[in-house]
């Protein structure tokens, strides 16, 4: 955050992902122009230990006094859908693709702790197919931060303003061999995932639904992926975390992946790809800090 | 029949770590045996600064346990902070569990076959193991192995709608069908024990664990977990009074004197030690509360014998007594598992018993008297609760600490009562 930054906009509760999934597809037409400067804030947040309990048993994350890393993507993420879906905001929310994630998680948050989000929209940036823009999120206690999220977004086809920036979607990563760990991903692993994140974007809840915007098959979440894979690494990882993960090829519904690690330095490289083709999905880098 | 001591190295007991032990249902219902006993170890790897390190073994288990944990504990040490290259195994001895694995550690550890171990347990009776009907099994099974269509619908023809209804864990010994605390009411009415001393059993565990929680005793033992920093089943404001309300809910009649007050709760948690050789500790610069100097195990046959289930400690206690020429007055702590307090009281009056001493024990004389006021002083399960396979090692962890706070040349009795009519006791010396 910076001094410069406006002051944001508070909001008492979560908004409805459902409703916001619905009006940003019926007012997609039309949308231009630069990023809105908006920040969406939400004071004071208390995570329901009910609710970090579903999401632990659907990333396989173990139920300890700590939130799971990726979980405050979840907290943070209405907000951000709140933004793109708000009629300012420049590219149409149906049609963009998660192509990077970065969490850092500066200490472990305790379940209890009273939270403070805040997130935002940056870097409109020029990508060979189209533009991006990255999402980011801030989550503080005590008045400290304490996790910080980024995650880019491509528009296929969409154009930037002028003189915007190159994306920058590639994760350096050394690549892991082949995996050991075998996943079965069944094909209501989306309508799973949605249950316990709120993230209801119909590409990831049937393949009815996902065929009608242009996917053969319902996917899976980007992060419950990254989730998943780092739940298979808890114990582990280090307290302070940067967790940055590239999102290639869709994983479709139902299949079966593997998850590769190697370790590296006093991190890891993973890899998540389809068990039989080999086809990348995630790749990415864990590192203390 | 006594055998000799083996005079060698003995397992030091280093320190333990728990979470607070939850009623079931309550703060721990989402939370599964792994979940916990990887919770707990994580806490005794914080305290003694394990991160990564690699010790000699991890042994620990549940009661309950569901199918998929086979391996529970390698699973709990895997997703732990240890290193990956500990081994692990899994043991079972009903709530004799948690003692019996710090034996196993500590006896590998006095051969020299390890320097450092873990023991542990866990229970959940929250997220329990429900089993599909017995009927509805069979019919599966059947289905599962046809081969034609022919015989898949003769399979399916067993179908009825009452197999829906899951088996559901019982507290219940499979051969006599009794739950424990029935069990134990039979014991307490053959040897008379009565409801006041009972419901005086268990107010003073409750107010001796609340004293023992507010001088700070267990801040280096209980690490909080998932909102609890203290055991959820305790009272620190029991009375003779609250208790005298209850109604008995084991053994029939106007004789029925126990009660859900004077009876241990169903509890969810977890437990470890971690036990070492004198080395191993004074390498890491690591205390040595205690040494674990020699257990024993016993079974009755309340089957068919006569005895009652939870007797078998009265056995056990006498042969290791004997094999280390000790009698039962030789200790300044007693820690007698209150699995009922009816339990702890007809032991205790048991080993008073000329006629039990030469009859059952095969004795001269009677074992005598305790000390009560040396028995169970920081609380017991009727305070904290009981869950399972997390008791030894509670008590393990706290005795330890207890005998090392009064001073070397301090011995302790550890008396545990198991299903199955079975019963693991162990001393500890500082």
């Amino acid at each position: 955050m910076t001094e410069s930054s406006p002051e944001p906009t508070v909001l008492d509760a979560p908004p409805s992902m459902a409703a916001l999934f619905a009006k940003a597809a019926l007012t997609s037409r039309g949308r231009g122009g630069d990023l809105p400067g908006t920040r969406l804030a939400r004071r004071g947040v208390s995570v329901d230990p009910a609710d970090v309990a579903d999401y632990a048993r659907v990333c396989r994350f173990p139920l300890t006094d700590a939130l799971p890393v990726t979980f405050p993507h979840v907290l943070t993420f209405p907000l951000q859908v709140a933004l793109m879906a708000d009629g300012s905001f420049p590219l149409a929310l149906p049609g963009l693709v998660h192509v990077r994630n970065r969490v850092e998680q500066l200490r472990p948050i305790g379940r209890g702790e009273a939270l403070d989000l805040e997130v935002w929209a940056e870097r409109f940036a020029r990508h060979r197919s189209g533009a991006t823009v990255d999402l980011c999120a801030s989550v503080s206690a005590g008045g400290a931060e304490v996790w910080r999220g980024r995650s880019t977004y491509l528009a296929r086809g969409a154009r930037p303003p002028e003189g915007a920036p190159d994306a920058d979607v590639e994760v350096e990563v050394s690549e892991p061999g082949p995996g050991a760990i075998t996943w079965r991903v069944p094909d209501d692993a989306g309508r799973r995932y949605a249950k316990v994140s709120g993230d209801v974007n119909p590409i990831h809840l049937s393949g009815l639904t996902a065929k009608a915007f242009g996917f053969k098959r319902a996917i899976a979440h980007g992060m419950w992926v990254k989730a998943r894979a780092l739940a298979a690494l808890s114990g582990r990882l280090p307290d302070a975390v940067t967790v940055d993960v590239g999102f290639r090829k869709p994983l479709f519904l139902p299949s079966t992946v593997t998850l590769a690690t190697a370790p590296r330095g006093s991190g890891w490289d993973v890899a998540v790809r389809n068990a039989d083709a080999g086809t990348e999905h995630l790749i990415g880098t864990v590192r203390s800090g | 029949m006594a055998t000799t001591p083996t005079p060698g190295r003995r397992a030091a007991i280093v320190g333990g770590n728990r979470i607070p032990f939850a009623r079931s249902n309550s703060a721990y219902a989402q939370a599964s045996n792994q979940d916990m006993l990887t919770a707990t170890i994580d806490g005794l790897v914080a305290r003694f600064g394990l991160q990564g390190e690699q010790v000699g073994e991890v042994v620990a288990g549940a009661v309950l346990k569901h199918a998929r944990d086979f391996n529970l504990t390698r699973e709990a040490v895997l997703g732990s902070r240890l290193s990956a290259a500990t081994p692990a195994y899994d043991v079972q001895q009903a709530c004799g569990t948690g003692l019996e694995a710090a034996v196993l550690v500590a006896n590998k550890i006095a051969l020299g076959q390890i320097e450092s171990g873990i023991a542990g347990g866990t229970d959940t009776t929250s997220d329990a193991p429900l089993a599909v009907n017995e009927d509805l099994r069979r019919v599966l099974i059947q289905l599962n192995s046809a081969k034609t269509l022919g015989d898949r619908l003769k399979a399916l023809r067993g179908l009825r709608p009452g197999q829906l209804a899951p088996e559901i864990p019982r507290n219940a010994e499979p051969r006599t069908g009794l739950a424990m605390g029935d069990h134990a009411a039979i014991t307490a009415e053959e040897w008379e024990i009565g409801r006041e001393e009972q419901d005086e059993l268990t107010v003073r565990s409750h107010h001796n664990l609340a004293a023992a929680y507010d001088r700070g005793f267990f801040d280096d033992l209980v690490t909080p977990y998932l909102g609890l920093s203290r055991d959820s089943n305790l009272r620190p404001d029991s009375s003779m009074e609250k208790l005298a309300k209850l109604r008995p809910v084991f053994g029939t009649g106007p004789g029925a004197t126990m009660t859900a007050g004077n009876s241990t709760p169903l509890t969810d948690g977890a437990s470890a030690v971690l036990l070492a050789s004198d080395e191993w500790a004074a390498e890491r610069g690591l205390p040595v509360l205690a040494h674990l100097v020699d257990a024993q195990t016993a079974a009755v046959d309340y089957v068919h014998g006569g005895e009652g289930l939870l007797m078998a400690p009265a056995y056990a206690v006498p042969v290791m007594l004997a094999r280390q020429g000790l009698t039962l007055q030789d200790f300044d702590f007693y820690e007698i598992h209150e699995a009922f307090a009816s339990t702890v009281l007809a032991t205790m009056k048991a080993w008073e018993d000329p006629r039990f001493c030469k009859e059952r024990l095969g004795l001269d004389a009677p074992l005598g008297r305790i000390d009560r006021s040396k028995l169970n002083v920081n609380g017991s399960s009727l305070a904290a609760g009981h869950p399972f396979a997390a008791t030894g090692g509670r008590i393990v962890a706290m005795l330890a600490k207890m005998l090392h706070e009064a001073g070397p040349g301090k011995r302790g009795l550890i008396s545990i009562c198991a299903a199955g009519g079975q019963g693991v006791v162990a001393i500890l010396e500082s």
